[in-house]
């Protein structure tokens, strides 16, 4: 549903604030309503599946299950999301582009509930990679700007990257418990931790979920994700998809935990994270740097008490991740409140914010002391609970000692936090701050309203759901806890208690004697930068891959050829196998003396085309056209009417294009002419080059005759030759085995033509051709010639060439006609879609040569663009077709229409599968034409200015 | 490729035979020009000769032949008739711009005296 949201959503117009947000509240509200309507199901124990067929012959479902632990964290999704969205509704300015917001913060909640409910491994991945998706989209939401950009990309570089270790991490788990069912999964934690992937397994899904949640060493992207609009980061990257690394390592918490290379693992990079981003937070001067790494440190709080291992510490664990995205969504929200009014978030200039936005200030301090764990707020509880934790833990005191720590800096950062709402109002802010609208604030009041109930009552609150959630994961294993403010005094407390008052000092000590508002780098640990890591690595990744291009590759194609050749030539050499025997006697039998004179004269065009391709260009193209010639008569003499007719079309087209593409490439002279010697390392590499390419050419040679030669065996064509009229529905075996029994073939190879035609295309848009070949040819700047004075639309019109362009354009119609008739009987006689197809493109370039591209593009309206788009949309319909009568894809039928003027057709459903091909041959040709018609009216439009860049570039040289 | 042959009537076949040797002949004519005539502006009426002569005879022939096979009048031939006498010109015209400008290139043709000697005659090669 929320998908279903996103795209609604995206599609809304620019302006559209309100109404996004409704539909986006009421996709919350609906989402929140049905995970209550579902909390009897779930409060009684039940595990509600629900199972679709996705690749059931892989043994993959798409199955959704929700326990206890989903349904919490299910709930905080919506509820966060209605109030996120209200919040946003207020917060995004009415320039910004909406509807890409709210698609975006919808489509990444719909994958978030997919991480929640997915009931299998798989699935869930799936999903996973979708929020990291969807983060990083909101990241760059503002993708004017460099840091959103920088911000956007490495988030998504580190949470993908753990993705995919996640990936591998979920693939060996499902080969060691043989199913990738979440059920099955969670029934078998002896098995997987007896197993010898284990710890590869446990690490991989380890980092997997250390990525996604900020974990050190891979916590500097969430700071540099604050880039995102606020609401987005209230929303994502506190309270919602950050966690899902934490969720992750609940649900998983009955089969990988309980090892010492989970603990050490876990707590380990949960300690390092929670001590350094704690540290790091008291010395952010920005609002949401501060909250960055604070929320950092709180995950960071979060994964020791899953490392730690114990049943109490697991249910400290969700408790906490509850609390956490209450209080610190609230806090962003009121920090995006602040930045909103008061046009910064710079802790050095901000002072005495009580003053001026009383309501909102109180909420912020409130939500910030249960950041800090002040009594009676749900920081305190959980953080209570952490400590007890630390204490019971079998590794030591210093667990303890890093937890008191850990209280200190972060009583410290609160503080800083808390300090801008006190001291004397600000005068130089960039505007004026006041209150926020009344539901702007609403979101903010509701949060820590639900801070304050659950840290004054919270065994009437939050306990019966935390007790559904932790039931749900440590099942019999759940330990007897209370929830409850009051324990007496013990360790934990007096821990407390020490913590905040050695918070305090600490932090007036920083303030008056470590000049704490004007310390630049943080002390000690700057060097520490997880940020700058990244940039180097990738640096290092860029410039080390551009190394290794410059060794392994080439832009220039010759070597690449070169090695292609030798490779196979050699292989071919090494796989020769013995018992070929070329007997040429069969060849000289029954010869025709004049076909072999035909053949002897084609093979002279062919040498000659090769011979004089260097450095006469235009005669290598018209002895290529003889040798085309000669292949179209062999064919007519093999009775092969078919193939004429195409070779002769694709001889026509491919000179002309060719002519005029030649026009743009430099003149070549040889060597004689420039009176130069060339030195025997050309000649020797010429040699080579030349030898390579006529062994190849000889081996080509001799493989198709080798192939010829070998007694037919039975071969498909004789199937062919059965079938085409009764399957195909066709006499002709060509046309029928290309547009219905290798019509995926065909399918195919119109896609390359529209894709090497689009690219042609795009090469010539941007083309700037070589200086020399800049000016006007000589032919065309003779004096001597009178129709240099004349333009080229005067020479058209009036000049030399308006005889025979009327001609022409008396015949055109006529050349239509043959290309409609050509492709009418293809079915059945020779002809079809790609002949007629390139009749028509003959028709059009005969008229652009005449009657000048000028001329004709006022008149007719071409459009290539749609002529592909026309014919891969038939080709593709006409396929899917076949699906409506419960066929394959493809599946020709051939029905007969009685017309009334031209009686009896017959209309097989390759006819218009053969009309696809038609338009997308017509389509492409006529794309390459107008590219290379295009390229020479750039040119003359502006040969003066074109001249002159010409002879500076002489003088320079 | 067996085409049966089915005997024809006498005078069909004369006629028919008739005018493929005159056909023949005159494209044979044709190229014998095109190798001959010593000046590029007399060559190119050979081809031109051949194609409008020459192939207007087989054609003719032709459509006698088929004519009398099928027994009924055969006239798609008129169709390549037309074409050919469309097309020919054309390409005609444009060989022999091309021979103009080359000529006036190289100062074979001089504008200033138009009169004087509209189509020089080449020195044999």
């Amino acid at each position: 549903m929320p998908f279903v949201g996103s795209f609604i959503a995206a599609f809304m117009p620019e302006d559209a604030r309100n109404r996004e947000a409704w539909l986006a509240s009421f996709i919350a509200v609906c989402g929140l309503v049905v995970t209550l309507w579902l909390y009897p199901l779930v409060a009684s124990g039940e595990v509600i599946r629900y199972r679709l067929e996705w690749m059931p012959e892989m043994g993959l479902y798409f199955s959704l299950r929700m326990d206890g632990l989903a349904w919490l964290f299910m709930a905080l999704l919506e509820v966060i999301t209605l109030l996120v969205v209200l919040y946003a509704r207020y917060y995004m300015s009415p320039k910004d582009p909406v509807p890409r917001f709210f698609s975006f913060l919808l489509a990444f909640k719909g994958s978030m509930v997919g991480v929640l409910l997915s009931g299998n491994l798989i699935q869930m991945v799936l999903f996973w990679e979708l929020t990291s998706l969807a983060s990083f989209l909101l990241i760059s939401y503002w993708h004017h700007r460099a840091d959103a950009r920088r911000g956007a990309r490495m988030s998504l570089t580190v949470t993908a990257t753990g993705g995919l270790c996640l990936l591998t991490g979920v693939l060996m788990l499902g080969h060691i418990v043989g199913s990738y069912e979440l059920d099955d999964v969670l029934a078998v934690g002896d098995l997987v931790r007896a197993h010898p992937w284990y710890v590869p397994t446990f690490i991989l899904i380890a980092l997997g979920a250390m990525t996604k949640s900020a974990q050190f060493p891979f916590h500097f992207w969430l700071p540099h994700a604050m880039a995102a609009p606020t609401p987005v980061s209230s929303y994502l990257h506190s309270a919602t998809m950050v966690k899902a690394g934490i969720f992750l390592l609940i649900r998983l918490w009955p089969i990988l935990s309980g090892t010492s290379e989970w603990t050490w693992v876990v707590a380990g990079a949960g300690i390092c994270t929670m001590l350094l981003a704690s540290f790091f937070a008291i010395f952010q001067h920005d609002l949401k740097g501060l909250l960055a790494y604070s929320t950092i440190s709180h995950l960071g709080l979060i994964t020791v008490l899953l490392g730690i291992g114990s049943p109490l510490a697991m249910v400290a664990a969700i408790f906490h991740t509850l609390n956490h995205a209450t209080f610190k969504a609230s806090l962003f929200m009121a920090v995006g409140i602040i930045d909103h009014e008061s046009g910064t978030r710079d802790m050095r200039q901000l002072r005495g914010l009580l003053h001026m936005m009383p309501y909102t200030s109180t909420l912020a301090i409130i939500a910030s002391a249960a950041m800090a764990g002040v009594p009676l707020l749900n920081g305190f509880l959980s953080k209570e609970m952490f400590f007890s934790e630390t204490l019971h833990w079998g590794y030591g005191k210093w667990m303890s000692v890093a937890a008191i720590v850990y209280g200190i800096f972060s009583v410290a950062y609160s503080l800083r936090f808390i300090y801008v709402f006190f001291g004397k109002p600000a005068q130089d802010l960039p505007s004026q701050p006041h209150e926020p609208p009344r539901w702007m604030r609403f979101p903010v009041e509701f949060l820590v309203l639900c801070c304050l109930i659950v840290g004054i009552i919270p065994g009437l609150s939050i306990g019966p759901m935390l007790h559904l959630a932790v039931e749900s994961v440590l099942g019999t294993q759940t330990p007897h806890y209370s929830l409850a403010v009051w324990h007496g005094f013990n360790t934990p407390l007096m821990m407390s208690i020490g913590a905040l008052a050695l918070g305090v000092v600490f932090y007036t000590v920083l303030r008056l004697f470590a000049n704490l508002t004007h310390i630049d780098k943080v002390p000690v640990f700057h060097r520490f930068s997880g940020a700058q890591a990244y940039e180097s690595f990738f640096l290092w990744l860029t410039v080390g891959a551009g190394r290794v291009e410059t060794w392994l590759s080439t832009r220039r194609i010759q070597p690449q050829i070169l090695v292609i050749l030798s490779v196979a030539i050699i292989s071919a050499a090494v796989a020769w196998p013995k018992e070929v025997k070329f007997d040429f006697a069969l060849a000289t039998k029954d010869l025709d003396p004049w076909f072999a004179l035909l053949w002897l004269i084609g093979c002279t065009c062919a040498v000659g085309a090769a011979w004089q391709a260097k450095y006469h260009r235009l005669r290598a193209l018209i002895l290529l056209g003889g040798t085309g010639v000669i292949t179209c008569i062999t064919f007519l003499m093999l009775s092969a009417p078919d193939l004429a007719l195409t070779q002769l079309m694709v001889e026509t087209v491919t000179a002309i294009l060719i002519l005029l593409g030649l026009r743009w490439l430099p003149a070549r002279l040889s060597p004689k002419e420039l009176n130069i010697e060339v030195p025997l390392t050309v000649w020797g590499r010429r040699s080579r080059d030349f030898s390579l390419a006529f062994i190849a050419g000889l081996g080509m040679a001799g493989l198709s005759y080798w192939v010829m030669i070998t007694p037919k065996h039975e071969t498909i064509s004789d199937f062919f030759m059965l079938r085409a009229l009764t399957e195909g529905g066709g006499s002709n075996v060509v046309n029928v085995l290309l547009v219905d029994f290798r019509g995926f073939d065909t399918m195919g190879e119109i896609c390359v033509l529209t894709i090497v035609s689009l690219t042609v295309y795009a090469l010539l848009r941007r083309f700037r051709p070589a200086p020399e070949s800049m000016p006007l040819p000589a032919q065309q700047n003779n004096l001597a010639d009178p129709a240099i004075r004349q333009t080229p639309q005067q020479q058209a019109s009036v000049g030399y060439l308006m005889v025979p362009g009327v001609y022409l354009r008396l015949i055109s119609p006529v050349i239509v006609l043959i290309a409609a008739y050509l492709f009418m009987r293809g079915h059945n006689m020779p002809g079809g879609g790609f002949v007629a197809g390139l009749t028509l493109a003959i028709a059009i370039i005969l008229q652009y040569m005449l009657a000048g591209t000028t001329w004709i593009e006022a008149r007719l309206i071409l459009r290539p663009g749609r002529w592909l788009a026309f014919g891969l949309s038939v080709v593709l319909a006409t396929g899917a077709g076949a699906w409506l009568f419960g066929y394959p894809f493809l599946t020709s039928h051939t029905t007969h229409l009685t017309l009334p003027l031209l009686g009896e057709i017959h209309v097989p459903s390759a006819f218009f599968f053969d009309l696809g091909v038609f338009a997308v041959v017509v389509g492409s040709t006529i794309l390459i034409l107008v590219a290379l018609a295009h390229q020479a009216l750039r040119s003359h439009r502006q040969p003066g200015s074109t001249q002159s860049d010409y002879q500076t570039l002489k003088e320079l040289n | 490729m067996i085409y049966v042959i089915e005997p024809l009537p006498l005078w069909i076949s004369v006629i028919v035979a008739a005018f493929l040797i005159l056909g023949g002949l005159i494209v044979f004519i044709g190229g014998l020009g095109l190798l001959r005539l010593p000046n590029f502006y007399q060559r190119i009426h050979a081809p031109a000769i051949a194609i409008t002569l020459g192939a207007g005879s087989i054609l003719i022939a032709s459509m006698v032949y088929f004519s009398s096979v099928e027994s009924r009048p055969v006239i798609h031939e008129l169709l390549i008739t037309i074409f050919v006498f469309l097309t020919a010109p054309i390409t005609s015209m444009l060989i022999m711009r091309a021979a103009v400008y080359r000529d006036l290139q190289d100062g074979k043709i001089d504008y200033s005296k138009p009169s004087s000697q509209p189509f020089p005659v080449e020195k044999e090669d």
